[in-house]
């Protein structure tokens, strides 16, 4: 196998992993702040039962929710889970991320002083309004560095497919490292995982910057 | 009245912060509130607002009842459209300006015109820019809060109060957060305004202002109105002990 057509493979393993990477922030960032509105609730049987999948999502391996989220249905209900491959990747990354999220964001919003809402409601913005236009326009300044962390993290978590032999970059590096007896794939892996993680932390680079106006 | 506050009660837990608490406040009235720290003050002016609920007692705003108690003797306020009317009664100025510091300044004057009251953008700028031009920071318009000096600030957050054009408004220790030299420029706004007969009740600690401008001073201590009335005569003549203790510490 040529260098070329191991990079071209490769390339399209990186098109796959960028697919799980791009569906699951679609569905984790927006469900991370309805998991962290729902901890602040009123009814104390939301924030309980909120607090938990927190603890568990946050508290197993990935890995581990994967598989549960591939084999169960079959394991628990019998159901044929052909076609359930990739929905099943793209629901446990949505689903534990979103955790992660929604504790970062709980953390911003308390990190707002309470005189900015105080001032908000003296002069008769809603509940709503409060939110979306006093406090949630300074968490997202706040809470930047800890997503870009997050967004990093989840390229590199993205490998985590292959446990569901996800043709996704990293198992077709094992793949093609083991039938070629070559070091090199690896290396590609490595250099693709970099560049993606470069371009995130230039974009995130240029979203803090644009917050920049204010202090 | 503009607003009354009779009989009020409040508890933090098993505290009681205010015990039977009533003052009314005339149209054009400027109303000092003096009184060493924990002695209430700031609390009453955050039930008058609305911040806080009241335990007991009743509220009311131009003649028209926002809280009171039931016949069970419970506490009700009026539903939460009601309320929102009441709250356009009263703009409160906090110690800590609270600007928000997203917003230019301007727009820290016209967001809640435009999105609250829904008027338009044309008419909130026009009412903001006059406001900034009579605050003396017309210039300052673009700037971001954090480039103004807590002087400046605070005139911005007596213009924000102003522009929702509330019945009255009401300072809590609006002078407490500053640099000593830039009191003078905040205090100079208050007193323009009661000049203008806007009615206002300020919670300080400056006594020399309190004394120039209001039209009466309620001196409070532990959860209770100790003494009210005329200024030069609660500053002058004080009936109670307890006044004059109170006083004879800032004559120092």
């Amino acid at each position: 196998m040529t260098f070329q057509t191991m990079l071209a493979t490769m390339a399209v393993g990186m098109l796959r992993t960028f697919g799980v990477f791009v569906l699951t922030l679609l569905g984790s960032l927006p469900l991370g702040m309805v998991v962290a509105l729902l901890k602040k609730s009123r009814f104390a049987l939301v924030r309980a039962l909120v607090g938990a999948y927190i603890s568990i999502m946050r508290g197993t391996p990935l890995m581990l929710q994967l598989l549960v989220w591939y084999f169960g249905p079959y394991y628990l209900f019998g159901w044929s889970i052909s076609g359930w491959r990739f929905p099943a990747i793209v629901l446990g990354f949505v689903l534990n991320y979103a955790a992660y999220f929604a504790e970062i964001y709980r953390g911003g919003i308390e990190s707002i002083p309470v005189g900015q809402n105080e001032a908000a409601v003296v002069l008769g913005y809603s509940r709503t309004q409060t939110f979306m236009r006093i406090v949630l326009p300074q968490v997202v300044k706040r809470i930047m560095p800890s997503v870009t962390n997050e967004v990093i993290t989840l390229v590199k978590d993205t490998s985590l497919a292959f446990t569901l032999a996800y043709q996704e970059v990293f198992s077709l590096a094992k793949q093609i490292s083991a039938s070629q007896t070559s070091f090199m794939p690896f290396l590609i892996a490595g250099v693709f995982y970099f560049v993606a993680n470069y371009a995130v932390e230039f974009g995130m680079g240029l979203i803090e910057k644009v917050l920049d106006y204010y202090r | 009245m503009i607003v009354e506050m009779k009989n009020i009660c409040k508890r933090f837990g098993s505290h009681e912060v205010l015990t039977d608490i009533s003052f009314g406040v005339d149209s054009g009235e400027v109303v000092s509130i003096i009184g060493p720290s924990g002695s209430g003050k700031s609390t009453l002016l955050r039930c008058a607002t609305f911040l806080e609920t009241i335990d007991g007692g009743e509220i009311w705003y131009m003649n028209e009842r926002a809280a009171g108690t039931d016949t069970s003797g419970r506490v009700e306020y009026v539903p939460q459209k009601d309320l929102h009317r009441f709250r356009s009664y009263c703009g409160l100025v906090f110690q800590q300006f609270n600007l928000f510091p997203h917003y230019s300044i301007l727009r820290n004057l016209t967001d809640a015109p435009i999105h609250v009251q829904h008027r338009s953008r044309e008419e909130a700028e026009d009412t903001a820019m006059d406001l900034l031009r009579k605050m003396g920071i017309a210039d300052k318009a673009k700037a971001y809060p954090y480039q103004l000096s807590g002087g400046q600030q605070q005139r911005v957050a007596i213009a924000r109060a102003l522009a929702m054009r509330p019945e009255i408004l009401f300072f809590d220790e609006p002078t407490s957060a500053l640099d000593p030299e830039l009191t003078g420029e905040v205090l100079k706004v208050i007193r323009q305004l009661a000049e203008e007969h806007m009615t206002m009740v300020v919670v300080t600690h400056e006594m020399p202002f309190a004394k120039a401008v209001s039209n009466r001073v309620i001196f409070m201590d532990g959860g209770v109105i100790v003494e009210q009335g005329d200024p030069y005569e609660v500053f002058e003549n004080p009936r109670e002990e307890r006044t004059k203790q109170f006083l004879r510490v800032f004559e120092r």
